[in-house]
């Protein structure tokens, strides 16, 4: 406890220390929060270790209720993960404060932003969650509208990803309050302990407004427009604690409101599992067609957590049908997906504000060859892009493995409509799986091989220290719980526990886990290790029985199309690359071409001019949130017809409202 | 019929016939006077209400409705007239016969809507609350039927006063500082407002109407 309150007290000075004058406040505001940093990942390890959870009460601090604290292993897991990506974020932050973000107001909310995330796990009531999730919900937005001023794109996101947070508020805010009212007190474990006197209906009611209230912060399609424009529009630090921390603790309310609630029927998770594969679908579907390179990484997120909500709603069918071991097993993949997304999609973000910073440019059309001139940020992209992408032997790729044997071993013996939701949830795996890596050879390919596309990218020049340590901190611990699951995999078991109240079965040795129970095994190090002895030694026979054919051996630059590449206009395109796929899902993507060719005045067989556009926003935005926003632009136009500036016809309206008012109440 | 009870029907009925004459008479020096007879008559019933229980605390509230409705305000008001003493209000948006004709349909809506309150309270004070509730209408429809600035606020106040009355009535007078703080209110806005409409008149504005064109 007193180190809580002594982390609250640092988390508070260094938001204070945002004030401090301009030469001294990012580096005064960084140090600070390094210690907050480290003191919450001690905090949260302890409980990790101690399996016990932190457990406190001060009456005195909020009104109604006080403030409770409940740091459950499970909370400490995403403390954990959140401590460890703020950490990267604010490292990079130091060299990135010289191209943005260093201003007193964006400092100040960064350091609260940063408190706030890595308490909002620690919240043990109804009030203090509350308090702490709309704090951050602030502060972040102030985080997402730093460029308001310069670009019209910032100031939108910050008017979607505001409305949209604060939507999902209200109904996270409902649910709590109706859930709560009918406990002893506000604090969660009263409120599980009664919440199985509530009749069925309302506890139904009560799961999908929490679930839609959290699912809006995890981004999960259909209330994912703002994450694509917030990601993208924040200072690199920002919106790599966004996409790395702040996401995951929407899927941490999904999951608390499965630790209030119970289990519940089947059909909840349905619902949930439904939005998770429409999610992981259309993100990774988008990630593989955007050229941006933080949008990319912001639909990527949304995917990701399609998968992570996937893996969620299989844990609940599972346990909903009686079948523990499987439904633990879920749950353990689910969670450690989800710190493997925190760390792989944190040094992605970290690497893309990197380049951004040395080329101010986001376009991927316009970047390429970026591997020659910035090698330490390319390989940290790389790493990150090859977790993503689940390949051995990264943490990614032992995330994605549980999560599809749990999913494997839940399809024995199952009801009819688990077995069909789980096959689907399989099916909506493999497909996200293929295109995720579309997208990310695109980014990595196009991105930072080739030739630079443009006189910004040519002139790139490596970033400070701090920009490649940052990154290399994730990366780094991409590879270590790639190569050696086993060290994570305890406490993300113990925290998956505090939910299913029993374990999973799983036995993990340093380097590999075996499925216990069920049957199954992997070794992610051997596998990597065996694929790279394969290449070895298919290349060493290939030499060594003189197969290379005799033909001299010429060298290129990889992505340069295999020719020696006299303008770097002969190269795929980010947006060349995807077009077979947009061609593929056409009917999805809807994207919206417009062919303009005008004629010379003399001959219609003379063409002037032809003008080419393509976009491909949003078709989510498009259908659904543009003729409600339009609608309501509408019923606002027809309001100011009733509104004509008269003093006196506003004040007949409220004596007429009065005067009837008066007659009914008679 | 005891004394009591005929001398505050009186009371009660002259606030609601002063306010009848706010919406009838169209020079502004008659409306504030009518305010001010007003003002006297919500003095006189709260004295009766409060020698009728013996309650020093309500002779104290009287004395204050004397002092700030019956004179202070008035008293306000008529400083910004001074200038035009023979300001009228010209071209109302209800013509005044009209007027008359709703405000006497609005009395009957405050008999009716009042019926509840009136079974609830009972006694010679409850079967006057609809005089309030009527005063308070009267005076809404004062604000929205009338062009001058000055009687807008004189709208405000009738309601003001009405609402005064009913609390008079419904809880056998009000606690001094209940009464001090809502007067003190009224005061101040109306000292607010006097402001404004100086600032108003000082722009040329004689008809609030002319302001539609602020609108964006």
């Amino acid at each position: 406890m007193i180190a809580l309150a002594l982390l609250v007290v640092l988390g508070g000075l260094a938001t204070l220390a945002g004030l401090a004058p301009r030469p001294y406040r990012v580096q005064l505001v960084a140090s600070l929060l390094v210690l907050v940093e480290i003191l919450a990942a001690a905090l949260s390890v302890h409980v990790l270790a101690s399996d016990h959870a932190l457990l406190g009460h001060e009456s005195g601090l909020l009104p109604f209720s006080g403030v409770r604290v409940d740091l459950s292993p499970l909370g400490a897991l995403f403390t954990l993960s959140t401590a460890v990506v703020a950490l990267a974020a604010t490292i990079h932050w130091l060299g990135y404060r010289r191209h943005a973000m260093s201003s007193a107001s964006a400092s100040s909310a960064f350091a609260l932003f940063v408190t706030t995330l890595l308490l909002v796990p620690a919240a043990g009531d109804i009030v203090t969650f509350l308090v702490l999730w709309e704090v951050m919900a602030l502060t972040s937005l102030v985080l997402v509208a730093h460029d308001h001023a310069q670009r019209d794109e910032a100031r939108q996101a910050a008017w979607w990803y505001g409305a949209m947070t604060q939507g999902g508020a209200a109904l996270i805010t409902l649910g709590l309050v109706v859930l709560g009212a009918h406990a002893k007190n506000p604090g969660f474990s009263a409120i599980a302990a009664s919440a199985h006197h509530l009749p069925g209906a309302a506890r139904g009611a009560i799961f999908l407004a929490l679930v839609a209230g959290f699912a809006a912060k995890a981004g999960l399609v259909p209330a994912h427009v703002w994450l694509p424009r917030a990601h993208a529009e924040a200072p690199a630090p920002a919106s790599a604690l966004l996409s790395g921390a702040m996401v995951n603790l929407g899927i941490y309310g999904i999951v608390l409101t499965r630790t209030l609630l119970g289990v519940g029927p089947a059909w909840w998770w349905l619902v949930a599992g439904f939005f998770g594969v429409i999610s992981a679908l259309y993100g990774s579907l988008y990630a593989a067609t955007s050229t941006d390179l933080k949008r990319l990484l912001a639909y990527s997120t949304s995917d990701n957590m399609g998968l992570v909500v996937i893996g969620l709603s299989a844990s609940g069918l599972f346990s909903a049908a009686h079948h523990p071991i499987a439904s633990s097993l879920a749950l353990v993949a689910t969670l450690f997906l989800l710190t493997a997304h925190a760390l792989y999609k944190s040094t992605l973000f970290l690497g893309a504000g990197s380049v951004q910073y040395a080329t101010h440019e986001r376009n991927l059309d316009q970047l390429g060859g970026l591997a020659r001139t910035m090698p330490v940020t390319t390989v940290t992209v790389v790493i990150g892009g090859l977790a993503v992408a689940a390949l051995p032997p990264l943490n990614g790729f032992s995330a994605e493995w549980l999560l599809v044997q749990s999913l494997v071993h839940g399809l024995t013996g199952a009801d009819p409509v688990t077995t069909v939701a789980t096959a689907i949830f399989v099916a909506a795996l493999a497909l996200t799986g293929g295109l995720t890596i579309v997208a990310f050879v695109k980014a990595i390919g196009v991105g930072f091989f080739g030739r630079a596309r443009s006189e910004p990218a040519q002139h790139a020049r490596e970033v400070p220290v701090s920009m490649r340590l940052a990154p290399a901190i994730t990366a780094g611990a991409c590879v270590i719980f790639g190569v050696a699951p086993g060290l994570a995999l305890r406490a993300v078991e113990r925290a998956s526990a505090v939910v299913t109240a029993n374990r999973s079965g799983l036995g993990a040795s340093i380097s590999g886990f075996h499925l216990g129970a069920l049957r199954g095994a992997v070794d992610p190090l051997a596998l990597a290790l065996g694929a790279v002895v394969a290449t070895v030694l298919v290349a060493g026979l290939r030499r060594g029985l003189g197969l290379k054919g005799g033909a001299k051996v010429r060298r290129f630059e990889p992505w340069g199309s295999g020719r020696i590449v006299t303008s770097a206009r002969m190269q795929y395109t980010a947006t060349s690359f995807a077009e077979p796929l947009q061609r593929v899902f056409d009917d999805v993507l809807a994207p919206q071409h417009d062919l303009d060719v005008s004629h010379a005045i003399e001959s219609r067989y003379y063409v002037e001019r032809v003008a080419y556009a393509s976009a491909n926003d949003d078709v989510v935005e498009r259908r659904l949130y543009r003729p409600v926003l339009a609608l309501a632009t509408w019923w606002g136009m027809r309001a100011r017809g009733i509104a004509n500036g008269s003093v006196h016809r506003y004040l007949a309206y409220g004596f007429v409202v009065l005067v009837i008012a008066v007659v009914v109440v008679s | 019929m005891t004394t009591f009870a005929n001398a505050l029907a009186s009371a009660a009925v002259v606030v609601t016939v002063a306010a009848v004459v706010v919406l009838w008479r169209r020079r502004l020096r008659s409306i504030l006077v009518a305010l001010s007879i007003q003002g006297v008559a919500l003095a006189a019933l709260a004295t009766l209400l409060g020698a009728h229980e013996h309650d020093g605390g309500l002779l104290a509230v009287a004395l204050l409705v004397l002092l700030v409705k019956a004179l202070l305000i008035p008293g306000l008001l008529a400083r910004v007239i001074a200038a035009t003493p023979g300001a009228r209000e010209t071209d109302p948006l209800v013509n005044v016969p009209a007027s008359l004709v709703i405000a006497g349909l609005l009395t009957l809506v405050a008999f009716v809507a009042a019926r509840p309150i009136v079974a609830l309270v009972g006694g010679p004070t409850g079967r006057l609350v609809p005089l309030g509730l009527a005063t308070v209408l009267i005076g809404f429809f004062v604000m929205v039927a009338r062009r001058r600035a000055l009687s807008q606020i004189a709208g405000l106040l009738l309601v003001d006063n009405g609402i005064a009355l009913v609390a008079f009535l419904v809880t056998s007078g009000v606690p001094v500082i209940v009464e001090l703080g809502s007067s003190l209110d009224v005061l101040f806005g109306v000292v607010v407002l006097r402001l404004l409409l100086a600032r108003l008149t000082a722009a040329g504005v004689r008809d609030l109407d002319q302001l539609r064109s602020l609108h964006d």
